[in-house]
């Protein structure tokens, strides 16, 4: 929870105490509400534990130095999802050789970004019951990248015994089904 | 829901596959601690072509394990008139550090290198250079502390091989 008011103005060095949105057990609060959710995220982009540690540690960081600027306390969960999605895909373009570009300057508003704050238990479940009304090979292809995440696409071509090179569009395929099949159930 | 990877997250944080390691949420509550109210944070900017002779480190700083002929990394950050800059050279399980603040800070100023387990004081020479050896890969940041001013804070930088 947040302690303390939040400052509408610019950050001033004339008062530190204003600039101490959080106490610790506010901020032990957000690590338990929200770092699964960011760890959840930069693994979905791939990233072996290594470098989702860093993409999670990242939005923590950009949090701690840009708490000052934070207007709307209820933000803070999308924006650290955000930030950790931003961060996973950097990390995720650098280790495929791309240059890395930089960082954002400031808190992201996350109106831009409203699949962040819907991130939860109850859209999993919507999105697991979806799933098991997908034909194969979907439904194989989706439980095996979600519960084995560093799954290689040669060792699901052969699990599922399809050629390795029907594997990327079969899983936009399956992705773009299943996303049609959440916007039929709302 | 009209992304991939949150379509995917949301899957994993369902079916409970591949928690959030325990090491990650220690580091995350660790941040607290880092934060400096009323600290300006500077931000990367390029670096200019000077830099790269400008930082240049002391001598001797190098330590076991970073090659002479290595290839320093050369970071800029500015903010308040301030401007920070960062040679860093990653050696085999640590990094070494050399850096310039511009303009030279002054009297009673000190340079603290942070990493999320590690604090370095120093005191930068008349010409605001600073160095140190040993750091630890990963997180990094620089504040450079001045009398009666605001600390200005590197944003936090991630440094591996």
């Amino acid at each position: 929870m947040l302690t303390k008011s939040i400052p509408s103005g610019t950050q001033s060095h004339l008062m530190p105490h204003d600039l101490d949105l959080l106490d610790e057990t506010a901020w032990r609060d957000l690590v338990d509400r929200f770092g699964y959710r960011m760890w959840a995220v930069a693994r979905a982009f791939g990233l072996n534990p290594s470098d989702a540690a860093d993409a999670v540690q990242a939005a923590w960081l950009r949090l701690i130095e840009s708490v000052h600027t934070i207007r709307d306390p209820d933000r803070i969960g999308a924006w650290l999802v955000t930030t950790t999605r931003h961060e996973a895909a950097r990390i995720g373009r650098g280790r495929a050789g791309d240059p890395l570009p930089g960082l954002p300057a400031e808190i992201p508003a996350p109106d831009g970004d409203p699949v962040a704050a819907m991130l939860t238990e109850e859209d999993g479940r919507r999105l697991w019951a979806a799933v098991d009304t997908l034909r194969e090979p979907c439904r194989s292809l989706l439980r095996l990248i979600v519960t084995v995440p560093e799954i290689r696409y040669a060792q699901l071509a052969r699990c599922l015994d399809m050629p390795v090179g029907s594997i990327g569009p079969t899983r936009i395929r399956c992705l773009k089904r299943l996303r049609s099949l959440m916007e039929e159930d709302r | 829901m009209t992304d991939d990877e949150y379509v995917l997250a949301a899957l994993r944080i369902a079916a409970g596959a591949d928690p959030l390691p325990a090491r990650v949420s220690a580091d995350a509550r660790a941040v607290y601690g880092l934060r400096l109210p009323g600290a300006v944070t500077a931000s990367p900017v390029r670096p200019a072509p000077e830099a790269a002779t400008g930082v240049r480190p002391l001598g001797g700083v190098r330590s076991d394990g970073c090659a002479d002929d290595g290839d320093p990394r050369l970071l800029r950050f500015a903010a308040e008139g301030l401007t920070i800059d960062m040679e860093v050279t990653v050696c085999d399980s640590h990094i070494d550090l050399a850096g310039q603040v511009h303009p030279a800070p002054g009297d009673g100023a000190r340079v603290e290198i942070r990493t999320p387990h590690v604090s370095k004081i120093r005191f930068p020479t008349e010409t605001g250079e600073f160095a140190t050896t040993g750091l630890p890969l990963g997180w990094l940041s620089v504040v450079c502390h001045r009398p009666d001013r605001p600390p200005v804070a590197t944003r936090w930088q991630c440094i591996r091989r």
